[in-house]
């Protein structure tokens, strides 16, 4: 028997799984889908914005204290918050993929969204960093003819409009690809191969005006992209960066595929395909195995431990019907959800405030253990982590992947610590 | 101001409207048409999709029922791109029975609507998913109509035909001419709602084709016309669960027609009479009534995936009625002012369905030439519309062109399949104020995503070509091929193009930040009333979408409103009452 099964494989999962097999226990992860990091922009965003404010923050620690009693970084703590950051920081470093903060350490820095908006972002990987938009330096955002996920006019007219100095400019597609159909996925394969970066960097070379720095969609190469990066500028002679596309996300996939070869290392397996469909108790408040849906015949999964990090709406871990019912789909855990449809929504898509429906989840106590009204912990071996957790809408304040790091992070650290103790 | 003199001024741009003006023009009448928004954005671009057999009407309305199926025969002939053959069923359910089903066969003989009676097998055989229980199975010759498309094409016909259409030209005043006893309409005040200017349009003759709104524009010459406004609300199911477009046999009432139209099956409808045919709130019950009414044609429908909800208000119209908009009649009114009020230069068609359009509009120009002198007859059921070529509509036509042509890396939106190409020649050759006018035009963002990933592209490519569109009619384009990947491959295709009368709106492309919220806030709208499980997954990710990765939230504002942003911003999210009303 392993000593944690991880159920859910976006970065809260992954994260959990890399914590735990460093305090020594054996996990292994198992998912339905691949997370959202596939579809968002591949940064950390810590704490962009609070419920319903306009302005986004710029020191996102120092604002927690304003956060909802239930929200996750309230039941972390600033300490385990900090150290959770730290420990990405640390990790991404080996990973050879790393993040940072932009500028400085503690503060959100701006960076331009695939709209040419100014994204708050806590920690970036080194290929968007040169995108800050607290420097100065003019930016020529490069876009490819048909290239349809990515609109560099549209980019630099919001960016001046913002009183960002940007212009735009146009390479032709076939610089980058021969292929009828491509997504950025396809052109990033391409550009990992280094005669393909060639051409491109010459290209880029002859429309730079001096002192620019040169913003691409992010599609500068998959398994080779810290040397692709290098390699461009070597050639171009000019900063160069990447700004994020419509999905999919390339700089997502990157952090996700390097993640999980680490896991590998460490002697985790990571299992797609896999949905958690039924579950067994030992009659009182113990798990005694989790089963899975594959191709072939279900499969029971035991473990002492169990994660849920099967990531809230979005990542199919509630399900719901038009009676206004909604569940947690494994354990069908209590939600803080309202059960009652006319509760669900505001007027508005981009309402401030966001929608009621979006901010509840599974309620935790300190612990990280899923709780019932009472306060005591639904099952003696469970925890949970990441967009499943109540208190937060991850979407609306910029969250998402601030909150998968760190809650990964402590719910690992708990399971640990519960592990060491019997 | 402007000064326009014109024989016919048509007003309203929906299914009827085009048709008057096309059928004016056809019979050599100088004839400009106005409407307030983009074609079809009233009633004409918000219903189900049937067009009739007229078997729906055959025991209730037998006038309707025989108009319904000799124009099913005509629009076969000259809007064929715009008709899918899906046949319909008739089908009794266990809740269906008594005697309406002889009632019906006997109805359907005498009112000449072809139907043949199958087995339950042969049905179940053509239609798995039919509720195994049905007991008799009629068949008739339903069909689904594109009225986006049908619309435009008839509009292409007018336009060859010589009329004018000004769209996004509101009315704001009639020209009312004398007093009592010698009143005329002679023409009416339009206000170009994009760029803020009057136009003066004279006319000998002013027809009022504003369906749901004809009571108000009645108003403006000071002539009652009292419209029974039925709300209609209809669901999308993410699928073609059927490919026969299914009726319950029995008296017609709520949520008892499943069409399939294009990717989806639309059930429809509820019948509510409401005030304001401008903002309709889609109740809950309304939603949940269908379908559970659904679950009764097709079982399970209700656990599959829904795409969308929206309400669309029939002009029902009956001199002196005060009843249930159910009951009111279906058939079509022409209502001549001089004759009824006193004063002239004014008609009013109201009422009717789409499958009748054509025949209204027939009527309607008739009387005109009654009062203007002596003129050809009509020969629209005999002149086709530009595009019966491609012969009837089907389901894979779009999938086919892209797969033969190779279009895929030319696709902006992956569901409904639509091309960079059709995009743009929609965006450079018909209005564009919203992105909802290029929705109507080639389906952007209709399919499962709601404008998810199709937005931002079209965001992207309106602002790269924007210097472009004031080359409008530069390219050679064909409307009716419109919703055409093959067709609109390149910009060379194309037969003779005469582009709609719209000064160039400056608020497409100097404003792509207020065209990607208003487009965001308009997709949001119709799914508020039906998010839940997988749709509401989606929603999440479509937020995901905006907020996280685009910021869309914090675009600097470009532009403040466009003339639909109040409209899109009606709110539309569930209340508190599930209950059906009394």
């Amino acid at each position: 028997m392993i000593d944690l099964l991880v159920i859910g494989e976006g970065l809260s999962g992954l994260m959990a799984a890399y914590h735990a097999a460093r305090a020594g226990l054996s996990v292994r992860v198992i998912g339905k889908g691949l997370g959202a990091l596939h579809w968002d922009a591949g940064t950390i965003d810590l704490l962009g914005y609070l419920p319903g404010a306009h302005d986004s923050l710029r020191c996102p620690m120092k604002q927690l204290g304003l956060l909802d009693p239930a929200h996750p970084y309230h039941l972390l703590g600033e300490a385990t918050l900090a150290a959770a950051l730290a420990q990405f920081v640390a990790l991404t470093a080996e990973l050879g993929l790393p993040y940072s903060p932009a500028v400085v350490a503690g503060e959100n820095s701006l960076l331009s969204s695939p709209l040419g908006a100014a994204r708050p972002v806590f920690l970036a990987p080194a290929a968007q960093q040169g995108g800050d938009l607290g420097s100065s330096a003019p930016m020529v955002v490069v876009g490819f003819k048909g290239l349809r996920d990515f609109y560099p006019a549209l980019i630099a007219e919001n960016l001046n409009k913002l009183g960002y100095p940007a212009r735009a400019a146009f390479l032709p597609y076939q610089l980058l690809s021969g292929r009828r159909d491509a997504n950025t996925v396809h052109l990033a394969h391409e550009l990992d191969a280094p005669a393909r970066r060639a051409k491109l960097a010459a290209a880029l070379k002859k429309l730079l005006e001096p002192g620019e720095r040169i913003g691409l969609p992010a599609i500068l190469g998959i398994d080779d992209h810290p040397a692709a990066l290098v390699h461009l500028e070597q050639i171009v002679q000019a900063p160069i960066f990447e700004i994020p596309t419509l999905p999919p996300s390339v700089p997502g996939i990157r952090l996700v595929k390097s993640l999980r070869q680490h896991l590998l290392q460490l002697g985790v397996r990571v299992e797609a395909g896999m949905e958690a469909i039924g579950f067994e108790t030992n009659g009182g408040n113990n798990i005694q195995w989790v089963e899975t849906e594959t191709s072939a015949r279900p499969l029971k999964h035991r473990a002492k431990s169990y994660l849920l990090a099967t990531g809230g709406i979005l990542g199919g871990g509630f399900d719901s019907d038009h009676t206004g019912r909604v569940w947690e789909v494994v354990f069908d855990l209590p939600l803080t959800i309202p059960q009652q449809r006319s509760h669900w929504f505001r007027p508005q898509f981009l309402e401030a405030t966001g929608q009621p429906v979006f901010r509840g989840g599974v309620p935790v106590n300190r612990r990280f253990q899923p709780v019932r009204p009472s306060g005591e912990p639904v099952y003696a071996n469970l925890w949970a982590a990441g967009g499943t957790l109540a208190g937060a809408d991850p979407i609306r304040e910029r969250s998402l992947t601030g909150i998968a790091v760190a809650t990964g992070f402590a719910a690992a650290q708990q399971i640990a610590t519960s592990h060491a103790l019997t | 101001m402007k000064h326009i003199e014109t024989e016919i001024l048509v007003i309203g741009g929906g299914a009827t409207g085009t048709g008057v003006a096309w059928d004016a023009a056809l019979r050599g009448f100088k004839t400009v048409l106005v409407e307030k928004r983009d074609l079809t954005h009233g009633t004409t671009g918000r219903y189900h999709g049937l067009l009739h057999s007229g078997g729906r009407y055959v025991v209730k309305d037998p006038q309707s029922a025989r108009e319904c199926i000799a124009e099913n025969r005509i629009l076969r002939r000259t809007h064929t791109h715009c008709l899918e053959e899906t046949g319909g069923f008739f089908v009794v359910t266990p809740e269906d029975e008594g005697d309406f089903p002889d009632r019906f066969v006997a109805a359907c003989a005498e009112t000449g609507v072809p139907c043949n009676e199958i087995t339950v097998a042969e049905a179940l055989r053509r239609e798995p998913l039919l509720n195994p229980r049905v007991s008799r199975v009629f068949e008739v010759p339903d069909g689904a109509a594109d009225s986006f498309l049908a619309t435009h094409a008839t509009a292409q016909a007018a336009r060859i035909a010589g009329a004018e259409l000004f769209l996004y030209h509101e009315v704001v005043g009639l020209l009312v001419e004398g007093g009592e006893g010698e009143c005329r309409v002679a023409g009416a005040r339009v206000r170009d709602v994009a760029n803020g200017e009057d136009v003066e349009i004279h006319a000998a003759m002013t027809i009022s084709a504003t369906g749901a709104w004809a009571g108000q524009l009645a108003k403006m010459a000071g002539i009652e016309v009292e419209i029974i406004p039925g709300k209609g609300t209809m669901v999308a199911m993410n699928h073609r669960l059927v490919n026969t477009v299914l009726n319950r046999c029995k008296m017609p009432a709520d949520g008892d027609i499943l069409v399939p139209i294009h990717t989806v099956s639309v059930i429809g409808t509820t019948d509510v009479r409401v005030t304001d045919p401008e903002h309709l709130r889609i109740e809950p019950w309304e939603v949940q009534f269908m379908l559970d009414e659904g679950d009764k044609l097709v079982p399970g429908l209700s656990k599959a995936r829904v795409v969308r909800a929206w309400a669309g208000v029939r002009p029902l119209y009956q001199e002196g009625y005060t009843g249930a908009s159910r009951e009111a009649t279906r058939q079509f009114t022409l209502l001549d002012h001089r004759e009824r009020d006193g004063v002239a230069g004014l008609l009013t068609i109201t009422g009717g369905k789409w499958t009748t359009f054509r025949l209204m509009a027939e009527k309607t120009v008739d009387k005109a030439v009654g009062h203007l002198g002596e003129l050809k007859g009509c020969i629209t059921a005999n002149t086709p519309v530009p595009g019966v070529e491609q012969g009837f509509y089907w389901l894979g036509h779009r999938l086919h062109e892209v797969e033969a042509a190779r279009l895929q890396g030319q696709l902006v939106c992956e569901c409904e399949l639509v091309t960079r190409s059709m995009l743009e020649n929609a965006a450079r050759n018909n209005p564009t104020v919203t992105l909802d006018d290029l929705r109507r035009d080639v389906r952007l963002g209709m399919g499962p995503c709601q404008g998810g990933f199709c937005t931002y592209r079209a965001v992207g490519i309106l602002h790269e070509i924007g210097d472009q569109r004031s080359e409008i009619g530069a390219v050679d384009w064909n409307v009716a091929f419109l919703q055409s990947p093959a067709y609109n491959q390149d910009d060379e295709a194309g037969n003779r193009h005469l582009p709609l009368t719209i000064d160039n709106s400056p608020l497409a492309i100097s404003s792509p930040n207020l065209l990607l919220r208003d487009f965001l806030q308009e997709r949001w709208k119709g799914v508020t009333p039906i998010l839940w499980g997988r749709q509401l997954k989606q929603e999440r990710l479509d937020e995901l979408i905006y907020l996280s990765l685009m910021n869309a939230d914090h675009l600097p504002d470009d532009g403040g409103s466009s003339p639909l942003s109040e409209f899109y911003n009606f709110d539309t999210t569930p209340n508190e009452n599930m209950d059906i009303p009394e």
